[in-house]
């Protein structure tokens, strides 16, 4: 698993790639939680992410908690259809916001 | 106006031939009969503001001037706002700056001044002269102050008669009656802040009132539902309630909302209404806690949430339909066995998003009671402190339950709280205790059911692993090979690879985790017929089957969700009986060619 951060437009865009599963994801809530930190806006590109299970679920969720605590804004973009099935098993696929791109992401913010 | 009576009285009775020192004499009695009827007046009345009017009236003509006011510190500690004053012009409500002009300088130095002309003070500022069109030449200040705290000063304006100047003796009866004056001051904001408190400790009461109105009355000894709720506080953030349907069933509820106070009060109140009012059409508690998710979530802010247990009993059949949102789990107890199961949450708390429910609202779990009583508490209970001074914890919970288990609910309730509340102490948290007993004689039981054995005729691989996170990947792709084995297609594997990675993560969480062990997993894949099953083995200490429940949606806890997703890609997944030196073996059927 990797894990690359930037900001566009005020969004920290934090990358995952490889698998997110019970070894990575405790580095992944880690990194997503601290981004609140410093920034209201998330945005997590699942682009390169081959596999997720219940716990890299369960990171994104909490980010998602703390972003509508802190009324800032957590988004997902770039889902991919294994990352989908699995989201959507987890009727979570309503819960988060899911964009197509960054871009795309961004513009949603008006 | 006349000397004050009791003065002149005295003066008249003072023997003395010489007319000035006569005259001084009298003076000074003047003075005395002034600051003796200032200090009784403010010492007795209640009523600031007219008391202020008059004694600067008072005070003006008693030492001949042309005007006076009181200037008070604002809240800002910045400004001095004019509260009163007596004279030609009304500047009552003026505001000067607390750190310039002469009646500043008198505050900050606490000390009195006598400017006896204004034009030769560079600190003389004419603001209030050039908006009143008054024009001051003298000016005599005293601060007010209690203890060290500055409270702002008296001003007297233009002497009259005489030189038109003041004299020391002036500025001296001043301060004398400022020291009062501040006294006075001091005392009716003391009494507005008592009242203020009084009016608060009142209103507290009244809401305690009602949200002890909330809870439901104390029903019948033979009824099936008992609660009991102790405040830490005032008011309180927990409740319970018990609501009998008209077919008999009973409705009935524990929630505990984050904080105390009175902002966790009146979430409790709104939490608990909905409750009792939406309880009235819903269905099951799952829908029922759905729908109060949604309300609470709609206009719920400032990151409270309410953690809340929500059952249906029917005392007919002895079963209750449950959903836990973040609560503590509830203990189902048989006390002929003296066993003790736990209901773990199955859903994240109430209020913290929206739509997190499925579209049959929360997950539900059904129990049958079998003649056992199921006790629903909040943390205010295993969080509490013993008299030993400890944590009572889970365990000691379960002690109180079992001790007092054969006493009749309502008196078992009252001990099993009395037990960490120390007499004449009040709590740390709030206390809900709440029971739903299976009166009737055991229902029919349930004998378990017959597992299968387990075959391993078509083995397809065997995989012996160290239950660790890093070889989880390794465990994918030997699953994604087997279903290739199989002629499985990539979604097919990849729900097999989830499936499987979420059972290992189970054993390396729970099993081993749990207790801090560590050991391996022996995977079994063997294909019987057109389905895949998976063996899963491991030698930690067994699982109570009972407290691994499918979850319908997303848990907050890592892991809490694994089970839903396991059930919802399987055909079949469960605990079946362990070959002997095998500590646990969990199946998972899958048949070839299904889709999910």
């Amino acid at each position: 698993m990797a894990l690359d951060k930037r900001v566009v437009d005020g969004n920290a865009v934090v990358a995952l790639s490889g698998d997110v599963d019970l070894q990575s994801s405790p580095a992944v809530r880690q990194q997503l939680l601290a981004c609140f930190d410093t920034h209201n806006r998330v945005i997590v590109d699942l682009a390169g992410v081959t596999y997720i299970d219940s716990s890299g679920v369960a990171s994104l969720v909490e980010a998602f908690q703390l972003a509508r605590k802190k009324n800032g804004f957590f988004a997902l973009v770039n889902v991919s259809a294994a990352v989908m099935r699995v989201l959507s098993l987890a009727r979570l696929d309503k819960v988060f916001a899911i964009h197509p791109s960054v871009e795309a992401a961004v513009a949603a913010q008006g | 106006m006349g000397k004050p009576r009791a003065a002149t009285a005295a003066a008249d009775r003072t023997p003395s031939s010489d007319p000035s020192a006569l005259m001084v004499e009298r003076e000074i009695k003047d003075h005395l009969g002034l600051i003796a009827e200032m200090t009784r007046v403010f010492a007795t009345s209640h009523d600031a503001h007219s008391v202020a009017a008059s004694a600067l009236e008072r005070i003006t003509v008693h030492v001949g001037a042309e005007a006076a006011s009181l200037f008070l510190i604002d809240d800002d500690h910045e400004t001095l706002a004019c509260s009163a004053c007596y004279g030609p012009v009304d500047i009552t409500g003026m505001r000067i700056s607390v750190n310039s002009g002469i009646v500043g300088r008198a505050v900050q130095r606490q000390e009195g001044q006598m400017v006896r002309d204004v034009r030769s003070d560079a600190d003389f500022g004419n603001s209030i002269d050039v908006k009143t069109g008054f024009t001051t030449r003298s000016i005599l200040v005293a601060p007010l102050s209690v203890g060290r705290e500055a409270l702002g000063a008296i001003e007297i304006v233009n002497k009259i008669g005489g030189d038109g100047l003041f004299i020391a003796e002036d500025l001296v009866l001043l301060e004398t009656l400022a020291r009062a004056a501040a006294l006075a001051i001091h005392n009716f904001r003391l009494t507005d802040r008592l009242l203020q408190q009084e009016r608060e400790r009142h209103e507290l009461e009244l809401a305690a009132e009602i949200q002890r109105d909330l809870l439901p009355r104390p029903l019948d000894r033979d009824f099936p539902a008992h609660g009991l709720n102790i405040p830490a506080r005032a008011v309180s953030g927990d409740f319970f309630d018990i609501l009998p349907l008209p077919d008999g069933r009973i409705w009935f509820n524990v929630g505990d909302v984050s904080g105390k106070g009175m902002n966790a009060a009146l979430l409790m109140a709104k939490t608990s209404s909905l409750f009792r009012c939406l309880a009235k059409s819903a269905e099951h508690p799952g829908q029922l806690l759905g729908a109060i998710n949604s309300e609470l979530c709609e206009t719920n802010s400032h990151g409270m949430f309410v953690t809340m247990v929500g059952g249906l009993f029917d005392p007919k059949t002895g079963r209750v339909r449950l959903s836990n949102a973040g609560h503590e789990p509830p203990l189902l107890f048989h006390g002929a066995a003296q066993r003790f199961t736990a209901i773990p949450a199955d859903a994240p708390p109430l209020g913290i998003a929206p739509g997190i429910a499925g579209p049959d609202g929360f997950p539900t779990v059904d129990l049958d009671l079998g003649g056992g009583s199921l006790y629903v508490f909040t943390d205010g209970l295993t969080e509490a402190t013993t008299f030993g001074g400890g944590m009572l914890g889970i365990d000691g919970a379960r002690a109180l339950i079992r001790d007092h288990a054969d006493e009749a609910p309502e008196l078992r309730l009252k001990n099993i709280a009395g037990a960490v509340k120390l007499p004449g102490q009040s709590l740390r948290d709030d206390l809900t205790l709440l029971v739903v007993e299976d009166n009737l004689p055991l229902h029919t039981a349930v004998p378990p059911p017959v597992e299968d054995a387990v075959t391993t005729d078509g083995e397809i691989m065997r995989l012996r692993v160290p239950a660790q996170p890093d070889r989880l990947r390794l465990i994918r792709t030997s699953v994604e090979q087997a279903a290739r084995f199989c002629n499985a297609d990539n979604a097919w594997a990849a729900d097999l690879v989830m499936a499987v990675d979420e059972a290992c993560q189970n054993i390396i969480r729970h099993a081993y985790g749990s207790r801090g062990e560590s050991g391996d997993i022996v995977i079994d894949f063997v294909r019987v017929g057109d389905a895949m099953e998976v063996h899963l083995m491991d030698f930690a200490a067994p699982v109570d089957p009972a407290t691994v429940k499918p979850r319908d949606l997303g848990d907050v806890r890592p892991g809490g969700l694994g089970v839903h997703l396991i059930r919802s890609v399987c055909d079949d997944a469960r605990f079946v009986a362990p070959p002997a030196g095998v500590g646990n073996l969990f199946k998972l059927t899958k048949r070839l060619g299904t889709k999910v």
